[in-house]
C-alpha cells in the first residue's frame, strides 16, 4: 500500500506542489491547504487556460493519491457520473445461470417456496459486481484516498449541480437495491468552473472558494522557464511580456498560460533566437484562436515605434455612439 | 477575537456580500487551523470560506484592513523628547504665542501622542459619525473630523512656529527635521482618523437593521423610484433571476425524438423476458433560443437598467440568447454580457450606448437586424422585444417587423406602457401589436416577474 500525504502547514504544500512542476501562489497553497484541513471541496474559478486543472493533477500527484476526473457538460446525468447497473451483463449471467437456477429450485414443493428461495439468491444480481461505477462511486469507494477532479461544472445542468450536493456535503451516496454506501476516505475534491454562468448558491456554500486569475510577470515567467527551459532568458521574458501586454488589450479570447507555453515550445521548435515581425508573423496564431484578435494583434504590433504599453491603442477603442 | 470576526462577517452582509451561517462557521474552523498570527493566512482563510464571488472580492478587499489593519500604523513619533534644553526653552517660547484652543493638539503632535479613544468618540458625536453607514462618507468624515480639530488652524500655528524658531536662532536644519517629523506625526494622527471613521461605519453597516418594505417595492412602477429604491431593485432582479435557473430547468419542454434508446427499452422489458414490447426513446430537451432587443431610449431609462439586468440573467440561463439594445441604430451586446458580473455588464452597456435627444428609431434598428442578424431567427427562435414602440415619429417599418416575427416561433413584446397609451403621441405599438403573438405588460417588479414566467413557458 502506498502512504498518501497529509501536509502540515502551507508552506509545505506549496513546496509539494512545486517539485510537481506547478508554481502556486501563497493563495493557491494556503487555500489547498485549508480545503485538506477543513475537508470541504474547493471551487476554482477563473479564466479559462490558468491551470486549474492542472492544479487537480499536481495536488493528486504531491499527495501521491490517484485522480479520478469527471468532466463535466450539458446533459450529464447521475448514470453517466454516479453509478448504472449492467443490464448486459445481468442479462447474460441469467442465461447463463439457468441451469444453476432451475438445480437450486429443484427441491422446492410449491411456487412459494420457489419465489422464496429465488428471493435469497435475487442478491446475487443486484450486487456490487454488476454495479458500473461512474467517477463519483468510484471515488467513494475508493480504497486508497483519491483527490476527485469535478472539471468545468458551469457546463453541467443545474439539475446535475444539486444532485453533486448530497454527494460533496456527506459523501455519501444512496443506491435503492444496496443501501446507503459511505465513503472510506475522504476524497480531495477539486472543481473547476470557468465561470460561463453563475453556480448556486447552495453549491458554493458547501465549497472553498478559489479564484485564479493571470498571473503576473515573474510567476509566468517562472512557469515558462520551469516547463520549457529550452528557452533562453531574454526570449521567455519577451515572449511573456508580449503575452501580457495582450491580455490587457479587448480581445475575444485573451491567451491564457497554456497557450504562452504552447507558444514557447514553437518558438524553440522554431529556433527563434529573437522576436522578430516574421516570427512573430507565422507563431501568433498559436496565441490567438480567433481571426479578428489575430488582425487586431498584428495591427498593434506593425505600429511603429509602440511603447510598451498595448492598452493604449485607439485600436481597441469601440466607435462612437453616433446620437 | 471571535467578536471582531462576527463584526467583520455582519459588516460584510452589509456591503451586500451573502454569507450563511455555514460559511461564518467555515471561517472559524478555518481561523482556527491556520491560526491569526499570520496576518496573510489569517486574511485567506476568510477570503476562501466567506467570500464565493469575484464579485465580493473587492468589498472584502476594503473592509478587512479596516478590521484587522490597525496594527499597521505607524506608530508617532515623539519629538520633544531629544530636544537640548536650549532648544526645548525657544519651542516653549515659540509655542506660547500659539492660540489657546489648538495647543492641546499641538501638545500631541509634539509628544507624538495618537488620539484617546474617549477623545475619538467625542469627535464621532460631533461630526455624526454614528449615523454614517456607508463607506462612502469614510472620506468625507474623516475630513470633518480633521475639520473638529482644527487640523489646517494647526498646520499654520506649526509653520508660525518654525519662523519663530527661526527668529529665536535655532539651526535651520533642526527645524526642518523637526518640520518633517511633525508632519509625519500629523499624518499618522489622519490615518488613525481615518481608520477609525472606517472601523466604526463599518460597525455601524453590521448593526444597520435589514431592509424591509420589499412588497412595496413590488407594485412601484419603475418610474417612481429613487436610486436607492432601484439599487434594491436590482438585487430583487438578481433574485428573480436565481429563481429563474430553477424553474427554467423544470420548464423546458421536454420533447421525444424517434431515437430508440436500447438500454432504457431493454430494462423496461426485463418484465416482458426481455421481450421489446414497450419501446423507449431517447429524451430530449428542447433548448430555447432567443434574440432580445431591447430599448435603451430616453422614453425607456429609468427600467433600460432593469430590463439589461434581465436580459444578462435572461442570457445566463439560456445559452442560445442574442441580446441586440438600440436607439437610432441596432448594436450586439450578447459579448458584454460574458465574464461579467451582471451590474459590471449593464453599466457597460448603457456606457457605450448614451442617450441622445429624441432619437430613437425603430425602424431602423429593425433594418439593421434584418441586413445583418435576421440569420439569428428560425423556427425555434423566441423573439422578445423590449420596449414602449415610441419610435419618433419616424418609420416603423412594420413590414420588417413582420418577416421577423413570421420566421420566430414566437414574438413578444414586453412593454412597460399600459394598453390605454399604445397609439397615443408618437407610440406605434399599435401596428407592431398586429405581429406579436403575445404582449405583457411589466410596469413594476410583480408585473415583470409574470411576465417573464410566461416567457419561459413556451
Amino acid at each position: 500500500m502506498t502512504t498518501t500525504q497529509r501536509f502540515d502547514s502551507p508552506r509545505e504544500l506549496k513546496v509539494a506542489l512545486g517539485q510537481q512542476q506547478y508554481i502556486a501562489s501563497d493563495e493557491i497553497a494556503t487555500i489547498m491547504y485549508l480545503s485538506q484541513e477543513l475537508g470541504k471541496p474547493l471551487l476554482t474559478e477563473g479564466p479559462a487556460g490558468v491551470g486549474k486543472t492542472e492544479l487537480a493533477k499536481a495536488i493528486a500527484g504531491a499527495t501521491k493519491r490517484e485522480l479520478i476526473r469527471l468532466q463535466c457538460y450539458e446533459g450529464l446525468d447521475e448514470t453517466k457520473a454516479l453509478y448504472e447497473w449492467e443490464y448486459a451483463k445481468q442479462l447474460l449471467y441469467t442465461q447463463l445461470l439457468r441451469d444453476k437456477l432451475q438445480e437450486t429450485l429443484a427441491g422446492t414443493d410449491n411456487l412459494g417456496a420457489a419465489a422464496d428461495r429465488l428471493a435469497q439468491e435475487e442478491d446475487v444480481f443486484f450486487s456490487m459486481r454488476f454495479l458500473l461505477q461512474r467517477p463519483l462511486l468510484k471515488a467513494i469507494l475508493s480504497e486508497q484516498p483519491t483527490v476527485l477532479l469535478i472539471d468545468e461544472i458551469d457546463r453541467a445542468d443545474a439539475e446535475f449541480e444539486a444532485f453533486l450536493l448530497e454527494v460533496l456535503s456527506d459523501f455519501q451516496v444512496s443506491v435503492p437495491e444496496l443501501g446507503t454506501l459511505a465513503a472510506i476516505h475522504r476524497p480531495l475534491v477539486i472543481l473547476t468552473s470557468n465561470n460561463t454562468r453563475e453556480l448556486s448558491e447552495a453549491l458554493k456554500r458547501r465549497c472553498l472558494y478559489l479564484f485564479i486569475d493571470y498571473p503576473s510577470i515573474e510567476q509566468e515567467m517562472a512557469v515558462v522557464r520551469l516547463k520549457v527551459p529550452e528557452l533562453s532568458a531574454k526570449m521567455a521574458r519577451q515572449a511573456v511580456e508580449l503575452v501580457q501586454s495582450l491580455r490587457s488589450m479587448d480581445l475575444r479570447k485573451s491567451p491564457s498560460i497554456s497557450e504562452t507555453l504552447d507558444w514557447a515550445k514553437a518558438l524553440v521548435a522554431l529556433n527563434a533566437t529573437v522576436l522578430d515581425s516574421a516570427t512573430l508573423e507565422t507563431t501568433l496564431s498559436v496565441l490567438l484562436k480567433h481571426e479578428s484578435d489575430l488582425q487586431r494583434a498584428r495591427r498593434w504590433l506593425q505600429r511603429p515605434a509602440s511603447g510598451p504599453n498595448l492598452s493604449d491603442g485607439s485600436d481597441t477603442q469601440t466607435p462612437r455612439w453616433r446620437n | 477575537m471571535e467578536e471582531r470576526i462576527v463584526k467583520f462577517i455582519a459588516a460584510l452582509r452589509a456591503a451586500g456580500v451573502r454569507i450563511s451561517l455555514a460559511e461564518s462557521t467555515d471561517a472559524f474552523r478555518a481561523v482556527e487551523s491556520l491560526g491569526v498570527k499570520d496576518r496573510e493566512l489569517f486574511r485567506l482563510s476568510l477570503l476562501s470560506t466567506l467570500v464565493k464571488d469575484a464579485s465580493g472580492r473587492p468589498i472584502f478587499e476594503e473592509l478587512f484592513p479596516i478590521f484587522f489593519g490597525s496594527s499597521e500604523m505607524p506608530p508617532m513619533l515623539n519629538i520633544s523628547e531629544d530636544l537640548t534644553p536650549e532648544e526645548a526653552e525657544m519651542i516653549a517660547q515659540g509655542l506660547r504665542k500659539v492660540n489657546e484652543s489648538l495647543r492641546k493638539l499641538v501638545d500631541k503632535l509634539m509628544n507624538g501622542d495618537p488620539l484617546t479613544q474617549d477623545e475619538l468618540e467625542r469627535l464621532a458625536r460631533m461630526v455624526g459619525l454614528n449615523q454614517a453607514d456607508d463607506l462612502r462618507y469614510r472620506e468625507w468624515m474623516t475630513q470633518r473630523m480633521k475639520k473638529a480639530l482644527h487640523f489646517k488652524e494647526v498646520q499654520e500655528a506649526l509653520q508660525e512656529l518654525a519662523n519663530t524658531l527661526a527668529e529665536l536662532g535655532m539651526d535651520r536644519e533642526r527645524i526642518e527635521q523637526m518640520q518633517k517629523l511633525l508632519q509625519a506625526n500629523q499624518n499618522a494622527l489622519e490615518d488613525q482618523l481615518r481608520q477609525f471613521a472606517g472601523q466604526r461605519i463599518a460597525e455601524n453597516m453590521g448593526e444597520r437593521p435589514p431592509d424591509e418594505g420589499l412588497d412595496n417595492l413590488f407594485n412601484r412602477p419603475f418610474n417612481s423610484l429613487s436610486d436607492r429604491d432601484m439599487e434594491r431593485l436590482r438585487k430583487e432582479v438578481q433574485r428573480l433571476a436565481a429563481a429563474l435557473k430553477t424553474r427554467v430547468a423544470l420548464r423546458q419542454k421536454r420533447a421525444k425524438n424517434g431515437q430508440l434508446d436500447a438500454k432504457a427499452t431493454i430494462r423496461a422489458n426485463i418484465k416482458h423476458g426481455s421481450v421489446p414490447i414497450e419501446l423507449r426513446h431517447r429524451e430530449h430537451t428542447q433548448k430555447p433560443k432567443l434574440v432580445v432587443i431591447c430599448d435603451i431610449s430616453t422614453s425607456m431609462r429609468y427600467c433600460s437598467e432593469l430590463m439589461l439586468s434581465l436580459l444578462y440573467a435572461l442570457q445566463d440561463q439560456i445559452s442560445k440568447t442574442y441580446s441586440f439594445a438600440f436607439i437610432d441604430h441596432l448594436e450586439y451586446i450578447s459579448p458584454d454580457f460574458e465574464r461579467k458580473s451582471s451590474n459590471e455588464a449593464v453599466a457597460q452597456v448603457l456606457d457605450r450606448i448614451p442617450t441622445g435627444y429624441y432619437n430613437t428609431d425603430l425602424g431602423n434598428s429593425l433594418n439593421d437586424f434584418s441586413k445583418n442578424y435576421l440569420d439569428k431567427v428560425d423556427s425555434r427562435t423566441t423573439l422578445i422585444v423590449v420596449g414602449d414602440g415610441r419610435n419618433n415619429y419616424n418609420n416603423p417599418r412594420v413590414d420588417l417587423f413582420r418577416t421577423i416575427s413570421r420566421r420566430s416561433r414566437r414574438a413578444i413584446w414586453l412593454t412597460p406602457e399600459p394598453p390605454l397609451l399604445w397609439g397615443s403621441g408618437d407610440s406605434d405599438m399599435l401596428k407592431y401589436a398586429l405581429d406579436c403573438d403575445t404582449i405583457l405588460q411589466a410596469s413594476n417588479l410583480t408585473e415583470l416577474t409574470t411576465a417573464v414566467d410566461k416567457l419561459l413557458l413556451g
